[in-house]
């Protein structure tokens, strides 16, 4: 039994093994200095202004727009769980759907904390909503991300008001109970709002006609980046999800899900890697042998400017893509642990990498006669915001999975089970 | 955003964006302000306890949702779908017309006295009807040894119980414990804390429905689950019963043993997430 004070255990649902108060505390400090540290350098950045970073109006986006775009790549997998759950009826998934939801939960709300920091003008940020501008795929995504969010803090209220204690308050578990019967509702709203920002976030590098590095044809409004930030990230949020499952499993030194769990996000998520795979290979060759050309650039040029060299799109392409692709196809090797956890981080791995291109690289290459290859490495305040959002992300996750039930088969997958009886008399069967 | 705000243009793509926009948003508070005012419904129909049943049970984990059926091994393995109120049960009355289970009842189970007079609720209350139509509600041999000398708080007279729901609770060293109700009914009395009995009901039905309680042979097979289940819950880590075999539980039990996780005794036992 662990000590925990009184207080704190009777806020830990029975049944589930919780380490001591003092231990969770320990575990809880690191991150609260960190956050601390980061507030303080986003707040050097709202109150100075933008100069604390190094941005500038050549290189507008930095870290922190490839953090946003990062975490909410992986954060699809809160949409995609609750879509192949509510939607699809895949029941399995009911095992991850409440910490897919916190991942979401803490991915959306840390790139709309870090977005406020890096537009500069929080308490302008209505203006965004107010006058939008319609022809911009930010209002689509600004728009989205905000609804989305709102959507994702009602998914997570049934998850917390579950909480032991506050299931005992009767309006919060019959607002708890409502809500859950109405959660396919959300679901689908959940799925409609992810499907065009993710893809809007692409659309943003794909109409950049001064940027032929990313510079994409594609169909009516939408060029081809729109569809591959889609699919990217429905391929990849399933993986992040076993990942982080199997993370959270070492750490707490818990069983939180049935091996079948991981393999059918092992299974979804392969299938839509090797789609994605094929969808990017063949954007990238029409883009090289057409697109690119058309527009001046052999595509070449591009990887000539070291360390951004070919080897950038092989590992994009090949290592982080097809790769656990095909890891994740092969039944016999997805069934192994080891081989879905690498597989499932190498593909993460990749959607960052991918992010990291279309963010970073798209924005040092130069693009006019007298252009030159620029540089940016991050301030230690834009360094210091991103490790907020990491420890606020670990900062939620942690109570979360503490004081909520994150994982529903973690009870049966960690205690002794009594003897069977043996059915001496079988009479009817189930 | 909208009509004669100064970026507004009556262009098809204006419309459309914003349309969606504002259908998403009526689409998510709409059916939030749904869920709440369910929710305040809900709670002037007293459905509190119900859905509190259900959700605890749905918290369960499969060994304590185990058929009342199966504990007996009329059939193979099988959990109960239905929050262990067999009166929702289609395979129930199938059991019950087989007849399977042996006519004798033993009184003893585990050197502990459970009266072949009365019905078991599987969270430890018994029910019994009375010649004169009410039903007289008390807790069984095990609970008591494991409640102790704990303080019992009971619902005043003319409080509605309903079945697996809240019928009275114990203040124990490690938190409260709530007793669920057998019978569905108005509490007419209650008996002293170390009475044999704690509630007389009047049963809203008239008389006692018995279809979810256990009785006769039943009994002795979930008893022995049952302390299976207390061993395995005794025990200092999730490893196996730690218990000798063969003896007989003491009267009273948490202290005997203070050092026990009594909060996951009480929630094992008496079913409570």
């Amino acid at each position: 039994m662990a000590s925990q004070s009184t207080f704190d255990r009777h806020l830990i649902i029975r049944g589930l093994e919780r380490c001591s108060t003092p231990r969770f505390l320990l575990w809880l400090l690191p991150w609260v200095l960190l956050l601390a540290f980061g507030l303080y350098g986003a707040g050097l950045c709202l109150v100075r202004g933008l100069n604390q970073t190094n941005m500038d109006n050549r290189f507008a986006f930095g870290l922190w727009i490839f953090l946003d775009l990062t975490v909410i790549a992986l954060g699809a997998g809160a949409f995609f769980t609750g879509f192949l759950l509510y939607i699809l009826k895949k029941k399995e998934l009911k095992a991850v759907i409440n910490s897919a939801v916190v991942i979401g939960l803490v991915c959306y709300s840390g790139a709309v904390a870090v977005l406020a920091v890096d537009v500069g003008q929080p308490l302008r940020a209505w203006f965004t909503f107010w006058h939008p501008n319609t022809h911009s795929m930010l209002a689509e995504v600004t728009f989205c991300i905000t609804c989305y969010l709102t959507v994702l803090v009602i998914e997570y209220l049934p998850v917390i008001l579950r909480n032991r204690k506050l299931r005992q308050i009767p309006s919060f578990l019959l607002f708890e109970h409502e809500l859950h019967k109405l959660m396919y509702v959300f679901a689908g709203v959940g799925t409609f709002l992810s499907f065009f920002h993710q893809g809007s976030l692409g659309g943003l590098y794909g109409v950049l006609h001064g940027r032929p590095f990313a510079y994409r044809a594609g169909f009516a409004l939408w060029p081809s980046t729109f569809f591959l930030f889609i699919l990217s990230a429905a391929a990849v949020g399933p993986s992040f999800i076993a990942l982080s499952t199997w993370v959270v499993s070492k750490i707490s030194r818990k069983r939180l899900a049935r091996p079948e769990v991981y393999d059918l996000l092992g299974k979804v998520s392969g299938r839509l890697l090797i789609l994605y795979v094929l969808a990017k290979t063949v954007d990238t060759v029409i883009w090289i042998n057409a697109t690119s050309p058309d527009r001046g650039f052999p595509a070449a040029m591009f990887y000539s400017w070291k360390p951004f060299g070919t080897w950038l799109l092989f590992a994009e392409i090949a290592l982080f893509g097809l790769l656990p692709a095909l890891i994740l196809l092969d039944g016999k090797r997805r069934r192994r642990m080891p081989w879905l956890i690498s597989a499932a981080a190498l593909a993460s791995a990749g959607i960052a990498l991918n992010r990291f291109v279309m963010t970073i690289q798209t924005l040092a290459l130069p693009t006019l006669p007298f252009d030159r290859f620029l540089t940016y490495f991050p301030s230690w305040q834009e360094t210091a915001t991103f490790l907020a959002v990491v420890a606020f992300g670990v900062l939620v996750y942690s109570f979360s999975f503490r004081y909520a039930v994150l994982f529903p088969q973690e009870k049966e997958l960690n205690v002794a089970q009594p003897s069977q009886p043996e059915p001496e008399l079988v009479a009817v069967g189930d | 955003m909208f009509p004669n705000d100064y970026a507004f243009h009556w262009s098809p793509l204006h419309v459309l964006f914003l349309g969606i926009f504002f259908t998403v948003l009526i689409v998510v508070g709409s059916h939030f302000a749904v869920a709440l005012w369910r929710a305040s419904r809900g709670l002037r129909q007293n459905r509190y306890d119900a859905i509190r049943w259900h959700a605890d049970f749905e918290d369960f984990p499969p060994e304590l949702r185990a058929c009342r059926h199966a504990l007996t091994g009329e059939c193979a393995d099988r959990k109960c779908p239905n929050a262990f109120d067999c009166r929702q049960c289609r395979l129930h009355p199938m059991f019950i017309a087989k007849g399977l289970l042996p006519a004798e009842c033993m009184e003893e189970v585990g050197g502990m006295i459970f009266p072949a007079d009365r019905y078991y609720h599987r969270g430890h209350a018994w029910a019994r009807a009375e010649a004169d139509g009410t039903v007289t509600v008390g807790l069984d041999e095990l609970a008591r040894r494991l409640v102790g000398d704990a303080p019992a708080q009971l619902p005043e007279p003319g409080t509605t119980i309903q079945v697996n729901g809240s019928a009275w609770q114990y203040q124990t060293g490690s938190g409260s414990v709530r007793i669920l109700s057998p019978v569905d009914g108005e509490v007419l009395a209650t008996g002293g804390a170390s009475g044999e009995w704690m509630l007389k009901v009047r049963p809203s039905a008239g008389s006692l429905d018995t279809r979810h309680l256990l009785r006769g042979a039943e009994v002795k097979a979930w008893i022995t689950r049952e302390l299976e289940r207390l061993q395995l819950a005794l025990a200092p880590e999730p490893t196996g019963a730690t218990l000798a075999d063969g003896g007989v539980l003491v009267e009273d039990l948490p202290r005997a043993n203070p050092s026990a996780d009594w909060d996951r005794v009480y929630g094992e036992i008496f079913l409570e997430v």
